[in-house]
């Protein structure tokens, strides 16, 4: 039944064990006493390949499974999103279909359907890459992060949890449990663009979220294009003042405010050029939904 | 080493098995219970070879711990049906021409029954099959003849009443 000595599923130098905890207060108290050996297990789908490559080393996997983690709630004001909720939960979630349709959109291009039914929306938080598909659009409904910790939990706005790629406010033994963020108004709209080399299974080359309130709120989010997930302020509130006239020139100003790199994917020439665009596309699509009562 | 009791139920019967705590399902399925139909190749996620249904859902067996798939039900291709009664989506890549080499035909085939059963019966648009097949690599390229079987077998699995067609 073996496979010859040269397959590529060599077993990891060094193995892990697996725990799965009976409760949040466990894990923490599991994670506090194992410190940097243990990690969190949400979907796996960042993290095995990681372990698998040697970049990570973890003796402890601590599951998150079974937690009462993977639930979208929806209440009078807000949604509450689980870290354990799966992307392929969210791209079906009739509340995220309208107004909040960009959450459908990011999460229908993380990976392809095999990773979106395992891959969660903490994972994608947590892990921090600027290139997460979701956290800008999360970033654009000033979303929210609950941390729970050895004593209790604490929240945040995710604009300030995200440090930079890979980096982020939570502690060791903090769990993210859940994202949260107010249902918007009824005449608002959002919408998510992603730019790669193909239209399906690539990491985004520049994605775009935001959302428009109309007589209120304009929101920009940006990722891979800078080493993390950033909003553009100037831009929102020059779109906030000005409306449709200053999509354009909101584009401009997003374009100039990353700082993207080069790398195998784009130039961080073409990324501007990108940022421009899809900044100003996103604008209009959102005030289109509006105008025509999509949103 | 510091092998774990489980117990994996895998195409509707139980396994007791003593695995590794890092064993992918890829691993276990592959190595430790010698159903090779679910092929091994990117170990990344990357491909899709190596697709099995987790509760009905396509999942990449390749970064899925074992452990992940304690308590849930397994399918691979070696459950979807045999010579004598192939599954729709068997008989229609046989009739379509859709198998070339076939090192990623359980995949694909595993990927659209998952993406078929979520739709109840509405027969996808050929975009909407292509989009559901990205995650699932054939490197013959053949992916029109694939695309056209998946279409195929949504009409008559279309024709079915759900309880049949979910079997």
């Amino acid at each position: 039944m073996s496979l010859n000595a040269s397959s590529r599923s060599a077993p990891p130098a060094m193995s892990f064990s697996f725990h799965r905890p009976g409760s949040l207060d466990a894990a923490i108290a599991f994670a506090r006493e194992q410190g940097d050996a243990a990690r969190f297990l949400a979907g796996g789908t960042d993290l095995i390949i990681q372990i698998n490559r040697g970049r990570v080393a973890p003796r402890h996997l601590i599951s998150l499974d079974g937690l009462g983690l993977d639930r979208i709630d929806e209440a009078a004001t807000e949604y509450a999103i689980g870290a354990m909720v799966t992307h392929d939960a969210v791209v079906n979630h009739p509340g995220f279909q309208t107004n909040l349709v960009a959450l459908a959109q990011a999460s229908a291009v993380v990976g392809g359907r095999q990773v979106r039914n395992i891959a969660t929306v903490g994972g994608n938080i947590v892990n921090a890459s600027p290139a997460a598909d979701l956290v800008p659009v999360l970033l654009a409904l000033d979303a929210t992060v609950d941390l729970r910790g050895l004593n209790g939990t604490r929240s945040m706005p995710l604009d300030r949890f995200l440090v930079e790629r890979g980096r982020t406010e939570r502690r060791p033994e903090e769990i993210l449990t859940a994202v949260r963020f107010d249902k918007p108004p009824a005449a608002s709209a959002t919408w998510f663009l992603k730019a790669g080399r193909r239209k399906a299974m690539e990491i985004s080359v520049i994605c775009v979220a935001a959302q428009l309130v109309r007589g209120g709120k304009a929101r920009i989010a940006i990722g891979a294009a800078a080493s993390r997930t950033v909003r553009v302020p100037d831009a929102e509130v020059l779109v906030e003042r000005q409306g449709a006239a200053a999509f354009r020139e909101a584009g401009r100003i997003a374009a100039d405010a990353v700082a993207p790199i080069d790398d195998v994917r784009a130039s961080a020439r073409y990324r501007k050029l990108l940022v421009a665009a899809l900044v100003e596309r996103a604008l209009v699509a959102c005030a289109g939904r509006i105008e025509r009562g999509e949103a | 080493m510091t092998r774990q009791a489980l117990d994996l139920t895998i195409n509707g019967e139980s396994h007791q098995l003593m695995v590794e705590p890092h064993w992918s399902l890829l691993h276990v399925l592959r190595r430790e219970l010698g159903m090779t139909g679910t092929k091994e190749n990117c170990l990344e996620a990357e491909c899709g070879v190596c697709t099995v249904l987790l509760d009905g859902k396509a999942v990449n067996s390749c970064i899925l711990l074992a452990e992940q798939a304690r308590g849930r039900s397994i399918v691979t291709i070696e459950g979807l049906g045999d010579p004598e009664h192939l599954h729709p989506l068997q008989a229609a890549f046989i009739e379509h021409g859709a198998v070339q080499c076939g090192y990623c035909i359980p995949g694909m085939i595993l990927t659209a029954k998952s993406f078929l059963d979520e739709r109840h019966g509405r027969v996808p648009s050929e975009a909407e099959v292509r989009e559901a097949l990205s995650g699932t690599l054939c490197r013959c390229t053949g992916y029109q003849k694939i695309v056209d079987a998946v279409i195929a077998a949504a009409r008559q699995m279309n024709s079915w009443p759900e309880a049949a067609r979910k079997a």
